[in-house]
Order: C-alpha cells, then sequence, then structure tokens
C-alpha cells in the first residue's frame, strides 16, 4: 500500500480531473452524500412532513444516460433522518404510470404503514398518494424501499437513519454508505432471463480446462467423484449469485466507480460508518484495507462491539462501524460482489480527490460439501448416502478452498438434528430441487470465498446484543419452515409451494413466543426478511442479537426467537428480489 | 380436433390459478402474482452437406408458454433438400401439454403430424407422450411415445450434452435412436431399431441468444430396416457435415 511522493503527485493530477466531472456528476446522484458527511452535533431532523415524489426520469447512472426510478430527483433516495421518539410523518405521492409503496425496512410499525401493496395496505396507485404516520420507537441504520414488483432494481430505495433520543451518535463524524446494484436492462427482461435460460448472467461457470486442472492438482478419482455429484445433482458448485457483474454495475451512493464517492475525515476522528445493503441481488463483502473496523451495530440495533478487518453484508442488511484512521491517508473503501464478477469503491480521505490503488478481485470460490449439508437426495431418488466417514471433514475443507486453519473448521457446530428437522415425506416437490439430509448451524463459518482469508472476519456468531430485550421468555412453540428451490426452472419457494400455491398465512398467536427454525434445502444464499417484528438469533450469545433480515448459507439451519406482538398481517420473504418475485415469499398473520 | 384441443389447453393452464389469501381486503392486488412466460428456441437451424453431396436445411425447434408447472408446447422437426423439387419433410409437428412432475422433468402429451408436406399419403397424424428434462449428469433429453391412426407404435430417445470449453463456447455431443414396437411398412418403420444418429458441434455464443455452430454426424439404419435398405442397393449409413445457429427469444 505504501505509495512514493511521485506516484502520489501523479495520482494527485489524476483525482483532480476526476474530481472535475465527479461534480457534474453530483448533480445527478444523491445530495445527501456529500462528502463531509454529518459532523456529531449537526441536528438535520425532518420534524415536519417529509414529502417523498416518485417519479420514472432519464439520469446519469455509471456516466451513461439511464431511467431509473426516482425519489425527489435522486437515485437513491434522500436520506431520511428521523429521531427516536418522534411521529414520522411522511407524505409519498406517485408519478409513475403505475402504482408503487414504501416500505420501511427494520421499523415497527402499525401494520397499514408497513408498505407492502395486498399485504398492509392497497398500494399507491398512479398519480395518487399516501401518508404514512408512526411513533419512532427505535433508532440506528435503516433503508426503505418500493414493496411493488420490481421497482427496487429501478433504483427505488434509500436510507432512513434514526437518532437516539439523547442524540448521541456515538462518534465525531458519520457518513452513510448504501450499495447497489444497477442494470441498464429492464429487470422483467432480467426476470425472464433467469426463467428461461438457466445460468443466463453467470460467466464464471466451470469449463472443461477446470476439470483437467483438478486432475492434475488431485488425481482421476478424486475429481471423478466430486464431479458426479455436483452433476448427478444437475448443479453447478459456482452458483454464486443469479445476477452477475455481467449485466450488474455496482454503485456506492448511486456512484460508480470512476466516479469515486468520497467520505472526508478528520486523523483521530471517530467515525460511524452506516453501510447499507440496498440491492436488488448482490451479496457485498466490504473492507477498509489497512483501517480495522468495529461493528457496533447489526441491522440497526446496538450490538457489543466486535472489531473486524471485513465483514459480508447480506441483501437489505445493515452495519454500523465505528473506523478511527489516524494517519493523514486516504483508504479505500471497498465492497466486492460475492461471487467475485465486480465491485465498487470509494475512498475514506482527508481531501477531495484522493485515492490509493483498488485491490484486485480475489479468484471465484467454489461451493464445496459443505454447501450439499454433507449428505443429500434429489429429485425422490436417493443419492450415494455420503456420510462424514466417506467425505470427511478433510475433503470438506478442502473442496471450500484448502486447509487454512480458519476457525471455521475447528469451532463446534450445533447439530442440526438436535432440532429434530424433518422434511415432507418424499421431499418437497418439484419445486425443490434438492434437500439438504443433514442440515447444520453455520453460523461461525464466515461464507463462501471468506474461508482462509488472511485477516478477522466477522460472523454471526459473534453478534451479541448490546442489552437484553424486554421479552425473555423461553419459546412456547416451533414453526418450521424450509427454503426450497429450483434453479433450472428458477423457482423458489418455502416448504416447496410459491406464494400463489400457499393456503392462506402463517398464524402466529398475539402475545406468544415464538421460535422459528428455517432449513435452507438450496444451493444459494438467502437474505430472509421478517417484516414488523424483531428475530432475534440463537447464535449461543446472551444477549441474543436482533435481526430483521437473516441469511442462511446453503443447507443451513437457524433457529429464532419472535415475540409475536405486532397484530396484523406481516410479509415474510427472501430479500433477493427475483426470489421474492419468483414466489419465495409467506403472509405471517399475528392474532 | 383442433379446437378441442385448444380448448384442453386452455383448461390446463387454467389450473395454476391463484390462492386468494384472507388476510387482505378483496380490492387489493396481490403481493405476489403468479408468473407465466414463453420461448421460442431453434435448438438446430443448419444447412447439412451429406456424403451423397446432397444439401439440406434441417430444423430442430420448440416454443412453449406457461407457468412453473403448467405448459404448452409447439416442437417441430424437420428438413428439406436443396433442388431436388420435392416439398419439406416433417419428421413431427407437435402440440403438446405439459406438466413438471419432478425437478428436472416435464411429462407431455399431445398430437401430432409428420410426413411429406405435399402428399397425403404418407402424411401420418398421431397421438404422443414425451418424458422431457434433464437427466443426471445433465444430459438433455426429450424422449417420446407416438401412436398412429393406425394404431403403430414408435419410440424415438433424443439426447443433448454440453462441454463447456469456455464461458461462452461448448462441445456438444448428441445422439438420437428411433425405433418401432409394431411394424409399420407403409411408415418405413419396421418393428426394432430403425436408426441411431450421433453428432458432434461446437457451438460459440455471440450471445446467450444467439450461438453458430458447426458440426459433424454419422448415423445408421439399423435391424429390419437395415436390410431393406440393403435389398434395394441403398446405402445404410450416411455422414454428413453441419453449418448452423441455435437461437432463442
Amino acid at each position: 500500500m505504501a505509495n512514493s511522493v511521485e506516484e502520489n503527485r501523479r495520482r494527485f493530477i489524476k483525482s483532480a480531473i476526476g474530481t472535475a466531472s465527479a461534480l457534474v456528476l453530483a448533480k445527478m446522484a444523491p445530495a445527501w452524500a456529500y462528502p463531509l458527511g454529518r459532523s456529531y452535533g449537526d441536528v438535520i431532523y425532518a420534524q415536519n412532513v417529509v414529502d417523498l415524489h416518485i417519479r420514472r426520469e432519464d439520469m446519469n447512472v455509471a456516466g451513461r444516460i439511464a431511467r431509473p426510478i426516482t425519489i425527489n430527483g435522486s437515485m437513491p433516495g434522500p436520506l431520511i433522518r428521523l429521531k427516536e421518539g418522534q411521529r414520522a410523518k411522511l407524505h409519498v405521492s406517485n408519478a409513475l404510470d403505475e402504482s408503487t409503496s414504501i416500505h420501511w425496512h427494520g421499523i415497527i410499525l402499525p401494520e397499514n404503514m408497513d408498505g407492502v401493496p395486498g399485504v398492509s395496505f392497497p398500494g399507491i396507485k398512479a398519480g395518487e398518494s399516501y401518508h404514512y404516520e408512526y411513533d419512532v420507537q427505535q433508532s440506528g441504520t435503516y433503508w426503505y424501499h418500493s414493496h411493488s414488483g420490481l421497482q427496487e432494481q429501478l433504483g427505488h430505495f434509500g436510507p432512513l437513519v434514526i437518532d437516539p433520543a439523547d442524540g448521541d451518535i456515538g462518534a465525531d463524524r458519520e457518513h452513510v454508505i448504501i450499495l447497489s446494484d444497477w442494470t441498464f436492462e429492464d429487470p422483467d427482461e432480467v426476470f425472464r432471463n433467469l426463467k428461461v435460460a438457466e445460468g443466463y448472467y453467470n460467466y464464471q461457470q466451470r469449463t472443461l480446462g477446470d476439470t483437467f486442472d483438478d486432475i492434475r492438482r488431485q488425481g482421476l478419482a478424486k475429481t471423478w467423484q466430486e464431479r458426479s455429484m455436483w452433476n448427478e445433482m444437475r448443479m453447478s458448485a459456482r452458483d454464486l449469485l443469479d445476477v452477475t457483474g455481467s449485466t450488474y454495475t455496482y454503485l456506492m451512493n448511486g456512484r460508480d466507480n470512476s466516479t469515486n464517492w468520497t467520505a472526508l475525515y478528520k486523523p483521530g476522528e471517530k467515525i460511524r460508518l452506516r453501510i447499507i445493503n440496498g440491492s436488488a441481488m448482490s451479496f457485498f463483502d466490504f473492507r477498509i484495507p489497512g483501517l480495522e473496523m468495529t461493528v457496533v451495530s447489526a441491522d440497526g440495533q446496538p450490538i457489543k462491539p466486535v472489531t473486524v478487518d471485513e465483514f459480508r453484508i447480506g441483501v437489505a442488511e445493515t452495519y454500523d462501524v465505528i473506523v478511527t484512521p489516524k494517519n493523514d491517508r486516504p483508504y479505500t473503501l471497498f465492497a466486492e460482489s460475492m461471487d467475485r464478477s465486480g465491485y465498487v469503491r470509494g475512498t475514506l480521505a482527508t481531501e477531495l480527490g484522493q485515492e490509493v490503488p483498488v485491490p484486485e478481485l480475489r479468484p471465484v470460490p467454489e461451493r464445496g460439501m459443505a454447501a450439499m449439508g454433507m449428505s443429500h437426495e434429489m429429485g425422490g431418488m436417493d443419492m450415494i448416502t455420503t456420510n462424514e466417514d466417506q467425505l470427511g471433514m478433510d475433503d470438506h475443507q478442502e473442496m471450500s478452498g484448502g486447509h487454512g486453519g480458519h476457525k471455521a473448521a475447528t469451532q463446534q457446530r450445533p447439530s442440526a438434528p438436535d432440532l429434530g428437522i424433518e422434511h415432507a415425506p418424499g421431499g418437497h416437490g418439484p419445486g425443490a430441487a434438492m434437500i439438504a439430509r443433514n442440515p447444520v448451524s453455520r453460523l461461525n463459518e464466515p461464507g463462501i470465498g471468506l474461508e482462509n482469508v488472511d485477516h478477522r472476519v466477522l460472523v454471526y456468531g459473534d453478534l451479541i446484543g448490546a442489552h437484553p430485550w424486554p421479552d425473555d421468555r423461553e419459546p412456547e412453540r416451533d414453526i418450521e419452515l424450509h427454503l426450497t428451490g429450483n434453479m433450472e426452472k428458477y423457482m423458489w419457494s418455502f416448504d416447496g409451494v410459491k406464494y400463489t400455491e400457499v393456503n392462506g398465512p402463517v398464524e402466529f398467536h398475539h402475545g406468544e413466543r415464538l421460535r422459528l427454525i428455517m432449513v435452507n434445502d438450496t444451493m444459494m444464499d438467502h437474505p430472509i426478511h421478517l417484516h414488523g417484528m424483531w428475530m432475534e438469533l440463537e447464535n449461543g450469545q446472551y444477549p441474543r442479537p436482533r435481526k430483521h433480515t437473516i441469511s442462511l448459507k446453503p443447507s443451513e439451519v437457524v433457529s429464532l426467537q419472535i415475540s409475536a406482538d405486532a397484530p396484523g398481517s406481516w410479509a415474510f420473504h427472501c430479500h433477493l428480489l427475483y426470489h421474492m418475485k419468483a414466489g419465495m415469499f409467506r403472509v405471517v398473520r399475528v392474532r | 380436433m383442433n379446437k378441442l384441443t385448444t380448448m384442453t389447453m386452455l383448461g390446463f393452464l387454467g389450473m395454476s390459478t391463484t390462492v386468494s389469501a384472507d388476510h387482505a381486503e378483496d380490492h387489493w392486488p396481490e403481493p405476489i402474482e403468479s408468473y407465466r412466460t414463453g420461448q421460442v428456441l431453434f435448438d438446430r437451424l443448419e444447412f447439412t452437406r451429406t456424403d451423397n453431396n446432397e444439401n439440406l436445411i434441417v430444423w430442430d425447434m420448440l416454443a412453449w408458454y406457461g407457468g412453473d408447472t403448467n405448459r404448452v408446447y409447439f416442437k417441430s422437426e424437420g428438413e428439406n433438400k436443396q433442388n431436388d423439387g420435392e416439398p419439406t419433410e416433417l419428421e413431427s409437428t407437435e402440440v403438446l401439454a405439459s406438466r413438471l412432475i419432478a425437478p428436472f422433468w416435464e411429462i407431455q402429451g399431445g398430437v401430432g403430424l409428420r410426413g411429406s408436406m405435399a402428399s397425403d399419403t404418407d402424411r401420418e397424424h398421431y397421438l404422443v407422450f414425451s418424458l422431457f428434462g434433464m437427466a443426471p449428469y445433465r444430459f438433455e433429453m426429450d424422449n417420446s411415445l407416438t401412436i398412429n391412426e393406425d394404431g403403430d407404435i414408435a419410440a424415438s430417445l433424443e439426447a443433448e450434452y454440453d462441454i463447456r470449453l469456455s464461458q461462452v463456447s461448448y462441445l456438444q455431443p448428441r445422439l438420437e435412436v428411433s425405433a418401432g414396437l409394431t411394424d409399420a411398412q407403409a411408415f418405413d418403420r419396421p418393428s426394432g431399431f430403425n436408426d441411431v444418429r450421433i453428432g458432434l458441434r461446437y457451438r460459440y455464443e455471440i450471445s446467450r441468444e444467439f450461438a453458430p455452430y458447426i458440426g459433424v454426424y454419422w448415423s445408421r439404419a439399423l435391424g429390419q430396416k437395415a436390410n431393406q435398405i440393403a435389398d434395394e442397393g441403398g446405402d445404410k449409413i450416411e455422414t454428413g457435415f453441419v453449418a448452423g445457429v441455435r437461437m432463442w427469444f
């Protein structure tokens, strides 16, 4: 990372030119993401009604003319800043030629304010408006987005930050960073491509050359065994994200890499970065080379500080980190897509126009046996009974990227059978191409591609709530749901049943404490979001961390405690936009 | 017959209507709507040069419309020999209703037509049942059983496999086998195995939707059919070069 003075000088001239063009673009990208961020003590609260105007308009995105949905003229939409204890008044008017909506992601509010057409209200018709009003009972980093069709992919989202009642943000300065994935294609066309042509956007598949390399490296027998497992399942070990950098331009606060969104700081300051994954389909790995980050909040809720060098952020999740850069130098804010098909970067700098060399994308990782839950069955046909004796832990470790002595290998993993996981007899039907025969907890694994990095990576197991939550009863009842899918037909569902085929909502009894057990019977990671109520993750820590969105790895089982304290109907779904559209959606009714 | 077929198809598609949930008010939209789409796929659209120096245009296409579970298919395969003054030869043209019965398999049933486009005498109407989908190891398969108006039963198997050479290029072996379960001399299908055809194509995707290819094939008549050809002094074996395009929209 060390740069010579000469290099810096040349770079300064280059970036001065960059700054000039950045100013032109700044007219287009959201004004709230201005480089100074916000110093502690600045008060910008929305005391009165916040007016939000939704329209479709031409805008410069990543240097090209695009036609996103804008909110008050910007994409992403404006930063809405509220204060705990106030009454939020948000007036949304729709200038689109179709219905729209805004869902306040992670906010505890009455059911008719939640903004899901068909669940909490009828939606906002073209030319009409809707007045949202609710008491703000929480603080932290959240976001808002359309819950209508595929509008979110067109940029219909923005950050929502709520200051605590005492106004203390716990830092000298703060910056909001919202990550997103932009495509110049029509989102409906993207969905159709996924439906009719499996792997349409995946240009990182295994080739014959990879197989030859494997044979050279590990011999024919082992390669044959591995390949035949994947091929018998008719699945791809490189199927990490459905929509990739082949069509996406990744954005940070609406800016692409060449624009280099810059956040300013003064050396020695404590800076709070509020990182929001506002993507439609992209998990990101976020790091600031040369700077450690202390995670202080997950999904808007405070956690006990944990210091890491990198974290994975699932779609719709938020993390707040504190950084304290001591040296007077720029740092790259680096968000790499989970499948390594692209990245977006910005710079944390002391002056505008600074930048440092951007890290290279890391190699494309490949799913190993853990993704299959070690043993598996598919299509009603029993596979070779693989158990840990045959395909032991060594194989598993090696297939997920080599021996690294990583903590994932050594930490104990609670075994799912303790939870009594049961699959529907005969599997979950044609909508589920796979069943995790032996799902396990993977909360202490950093996730695919991060198993063997030589620095600290956040895992869910690290999250400890900052304080206990009011309802500490033991759950009276378990509800079990399986995440199911068929990549070839692009079918996604819970328990093998799409929303359009489902018979009525998932019933919660008002006032009860329940345990939600989810099993991921697919080969993909899924960020699952429950509206209206917190989910406390049973990760072995106490107090448990609270989440509004929980990401499940392939063949993983997680359990969550929920207080069913919010009467009404609430959406519950996978937050990968095209998975939700395909049917991975349920209504939870609390009554 | 055609009208009846259409109505059956529509009724079939209608099976996947949305179950209305009782959590919302009646005039509210559904949060997630059922989705239908379709595709027209020319798996092979090629120019063929046989070892007898004949030039042929060959097509093998399908089109479908529907949801995840229930679909309607149109499939057509045939060839036209260039400059022979003969009409186009339909190997098959079928309309089928399809249902997903397992994650990778659709079961299909419908009606078909095959034979020469010009003459009524060797044109054949038939019922068809297919098992269509992807076998383990990712073999794309279309296996059919047909029965014509005379009660003649025939079976065919088609399998394709894509070996990925790069992110946009593939080597595709292809196998086709046909057999008669009954003796249908009128249509040149004695009972037993009739033909086997093996092909190998190299395909390059200019886009996912448009991929030109070149290739070769080898085909051989089998069993009684081979004997008959030999008796008539014909060639049991045919080979050829192909150049074409795989495309969809």
